[in-house]
């Protein structure tokens, strides 16, 4: 190794006093841009429900916050919160079973592959507006339609992560485990699962935000109970500041889910790998 | 022709989130360049070639001294061959050496194309970079260079991620176009070899860009590096770096 | 097994399968989607016609109708295929429906194609400008950012009811659903994209003392043109969704509320007919017109290989 010079005094000092500064400077520049970035947002709510349109048509921001509490306090939330989550993570569950299956199948199987590309694509670039709607039709005002819809939808997201991750298998492990005698199923629980399994969780991810989309706006033509019906009552009361309440509320869950779990179980499985 | 005068230059980062530490690339460098000659600035990894270069092509500032290249008393028009291509991939080779003229002129067209074919890719200008391979790139960015008709050429390490063959064509290119035009130029390598086929004149750097050792190559043109009289001052070169070495371990151990 | 016994001998495809002593296939060069010729020549005459491409996804279609088909048979709800069809045919050519509803059908698809249009126009360069301040400015970004997330995350269908509530039994509504919604689209992807430029090709720039305007044009467009054709076909897809929401439950004309009439009227064929256009409207814009623009904007990045997501085009 080669020794690096001494620093020059003056030049830590110039350093210190012009670069450093800025540096420091920048970063609580941005931090406060955020902070009035947030209160710009809250700013702009009240401006458009004071003066542009009437509380009524869109209440103030501490309305809707009062208006959420009471939600979360009665009874009523608990039940159709229950009732959207179950319908989220059944359809989610059933995707995943699905995608197992599909997944394998587009992974080691050229016709296969172009089959389900085809309905699949045909699925992603329909609206899910579209999707709601046949589901009404299809279906009627039940619990199951939302779910299977839901799976409908996220599966695809699934199904390819699934199959990525297969493909993405270092093939010498196999060709290892192979020399050392190891049975099919050894490969399949010590080899392809662990190692698909990073990329299957973020296609799960994905598709959990594509699913609870999917599923709140099913909730709104064919449901009977839970957040998306209720958002749909409070519409046709004219309430805007339960809709609102109820959005937020529902947002607010799902990023939790999004954000904590998902994030958890990949955090972990990264730690094992790395 | 180009003057770059370079007067106790120092270079500090400061810390980072991921590197906690303040790092001093350059303390205090002197060096001056002047003429029609191709100097090689030879220094091991982390000595602050790249960072002299970026300085002089004024893409970084300086921490303290000063830096100035100049022609005619204006501030030099400078042509930079990096380490990596860096070329914009969404662009054809022609229009990447189009991007660097300010008019899109028929004239800049063909001077172009003219650059283009000095290193044999006239056929290719319609390609976009990622279906060349990387000495084809590195060709690219050698020609966009040349381009603009700089006053001061920068090269900063531009065959290192070569395979060795590669490179060694690459060499003869740069030989080539540059014998053509004779311009300034500031070529930063850590190969001793390059150093010698390439250079008129060697500046060796110690760690933190402090010049040790100013060697003149008086070599006749185009050079060979298979020649017995390269190798020989090739030799006589790496000597001289294995002695800065010691001088500078022994520094170290008399702190 | 024959199978396996004939294609040993072949020449290995890009797209041919190697099979592991322990029976799992490995794929070459994967994924591709298409079917290659070269593993297509071991097989039989039949085989053969039943593994082109084209012949796959003909086949995938009518499984699509039969499930459909089935779904009539089996449940009394779901109409016809030949129902729908004809009911759409009356509907097309402006004849009557038992004396409910004469005609319109191209005044109520031109309305509404009307006011997507102007929406998008509004939306994505509004979007774009958005994205590329976002992008550019470390302040503007913390700024602004945030609130973009927000706006991202609320669902499609409560910008169709707000705007709904807000502006009524307008053409407001619709197009200000459509604004709303391609907004957040178009300028995260942007800002992703200014963002995601390559530090060493600003520096080469300014080396080169690279004018603006060939900054701008080809190291700013030329760099994000791929990001901002993303964001635009979203909010292509996305924006149609919120209009037909918005026209389902708060208008009395276009096509969601004529789909939304019929549905009313418990004429289910008319219905499925009516949601089948929406589908046959996004698809053939999204599929034939956005997805190629994006393909075409992405074609001076050549892989050698592509993920499943980004051949399946997902």
């Amino acid at each position: 190794m080669l020794t690096v010079p001494s620093v020059t005094p003056d030049a830590i000092s110039a350093l210190s006093s012009r670069e450093m500064r800025r540096a420091v400077m920048r970063r609580w520049l941005f931090r406060f841009s955020v902070l009035i970035g947030w209160a710009a947002f809250i700013g702009v709510w009240y401006f458009f429900s004071r003066l542009v349109f009437n509380p009524q048509q869109l209440p103030e921001p501490h309305v809707v916050a009062g208006e959420s509490w009471t939600l979360i306090t009665e009874r009523d939330f608990r039940t159709n919160m229950q009732a959207s989550l179950v319908r989220v993570l059944g359809g989610f569950l059933l995707a995943i079973v699905i995608s197992c299956g599909l997944g394998w199948l587009i992974a080691y199987n050229a016709w296969w592959r172009t089959l389900l590309r085809t309905i699949v694509q045909l699925v992603v670039s329909t609206p899910i507006v579209a999707l709601a709607i046949l589901t009404l039709v299809v279906f009627g005002v039940s619990s199951l339609g939302p779910v299977i819809t839901t799976a409908v939808v996220a599966t695809p997201y699934i199904m390819m992560n699934v199959a990525q991750g297969l493909t993405g298998v270092d093939r010498r492990l196999i060709v290892m485990s192979e020399s050392f005698g190891r049975t099919r199923s050894q490969i399949i629980a010590g080899v392809l699962l662990p190692s698909s399994l990073i990329s299957v969780l973020a296609g799960a991810r994905l598709a959990f935000a594509v699913a609870w989309r999917m599923e709140l706006l099913t909730e709104i033509f064919a449901a009977s109970e839970g957040v998306g019906f209720q958002i749909r009552r409070s519409f046709e009361s004219y309430d805007v500041r339960g809709m609102i309440a109820w959005t937020v509320l529902f947002i607010a869950v799902m990023l939790i889910f999004e954000n904590l779990v998902f994030r958890q179980i990949e955090r972990r499985l990264q730690g094992r790998t790395a | 022709m180009a003057t770059v005068l370079i007067e106790n230059l120092t270079k500090i980062y400061p810390p980072t989130i991921t590197y906690p530490h303040r790092v001093q690339a350059l303390g205090g460098v002197n060096m001056s360049v002047t003429g029609n000659v191709f100097v090689a600035v030879l220094g091991p990894s982390g000595s602050g070639k790249t960072t002299l270069l970026n300085i002089v092509a004024g893409v970084e500032t300086p921490t303290s001294g000063s830096v100035r290249a100049v022609h005619n008393g204006v501030p030099a028009q400078v042509g930079y061959v990096f380490q990596e291509p860096r070329l914009l991939p969404w662009r054809t080779v022609l229009n990447n050496m189009l991007y660097v003229q300010d008019r899109k002129s028929d004239r800049s067209r063909r001077e172009a194309e003219f650059y283009l074919t000095m290193v044999g890719l006239n056929e290719v200008a319609h390609l976009y970079p990622s279906q060349l391979s990387a000495g084809m790139q590195q060709r690219v960015g050698i020609a966009r260079a040349f381009l603009v008709n700089p006053d001061l050429l920068l090269m900063d390490e531009p065959f290192s991620h070569m395979d060795a063959l590669t490179g060694r064509s690459l060499r003869e290119y740069l030989q080539r176009v540059w014998l053509h035009t004779r311009k300034t130029a500031l070529f930063v390598t850590h190969d001793v070899s390059e150093a010698v086929e390439l250079a008129d004149r060697i500046l060796m750097l110690r760690p933190g860009g402090v010049v040790f050792d100013d060697i003149p190559i008086d070599l006749p043109r185009p050079r060979n590096p298979d020649d017995p009289a390269v190798r020989s001052v090739e030799r006589d070169v790496l000597r001289r770096f294995d002695s800065m070495e010691a001088a500078v371990r022994f520094g170290a151990h008399a702190q | 097994m024959t199978d396996v016994a004939n294609r040993a001998p072949a020449q290995p495809g890009p797209n041919d399968p190697t099979v592991f002593a322990s029976g799992f296939q490995e794929v070459a060069a994967l994924p591709v989607g298409d079917l290659s010729p070269a593993a297509d020549r071991s097989y039989s005459a039949p085989r053969r016609v039943l593994r082109r491409p084209w012949v796959v996804q003909l086949i995938a279609l009518l499984i699509l109708l039969a499930v459909w088909q089935y779904l009539t048979v089996a449940g009394d709800r779901v109409p016809s295929i030949e129902n729908v069809v004809s009911f759409m045919w009356t509907e097309i050519t402006g004849g009557s429906h038992g004396g409910m509803l004469l005609g319109e059908f191209w005044g109520a698809l031109g309305l509404s194609l009307q006011r997507y249009a102007i929406g998008l126009a509004i939306g994505i360069p509004a979007g774009a400008v958005l994205g590329l301040l976002i992008g550019a400015s470390g302040w503007v970004r913390g700024l602004l950012n945030d609130t973009t997330l927000v706006l991202l995350a609320l669902p499609a269908v409560v910008w169709a009811f707000l705007a709904s509530l807000w502006f009524g039994l307008t053409s407001t509504a619709p197009i200000v659903a459509v604004v709303l919604t391609a907004i957040p689209f178009v300028a995260i992807n942007l800002s992703s994209g200014v963002r995601g430029i390559d530090a060493a090709l600003v520096e080469m720039s300014r080396s080169y003392k690279v004018s603006r305007r060939n900054q701008i044009a080809d190291l700013l467009l030329g760099g994000t043109l791929p990001n901002a054709l993303t964001g635009v076909r979203l909010a292509f897809t996305t924006g149609w969704n919120s209009l037909l929401i918005v026209e389902w439950f708060g208008a009395t004309d276009g096509v969601g509320w004529r789909a939304r009439f019929w549905y009313d009227a418990l004429r289910y064929e008319g219905f499925v007919g009516w949601v089948f256009l929406f589908v046959i409207l996004i698809t053939v814009l999204d599929r034939l017109v956005l997805r190629r623009l994006e393909r075409r904007a992405f074609q001076w990045n050549q892989k050698p290989t592509l993920s499943f997501a980004e051949d399946w085009g997902m």
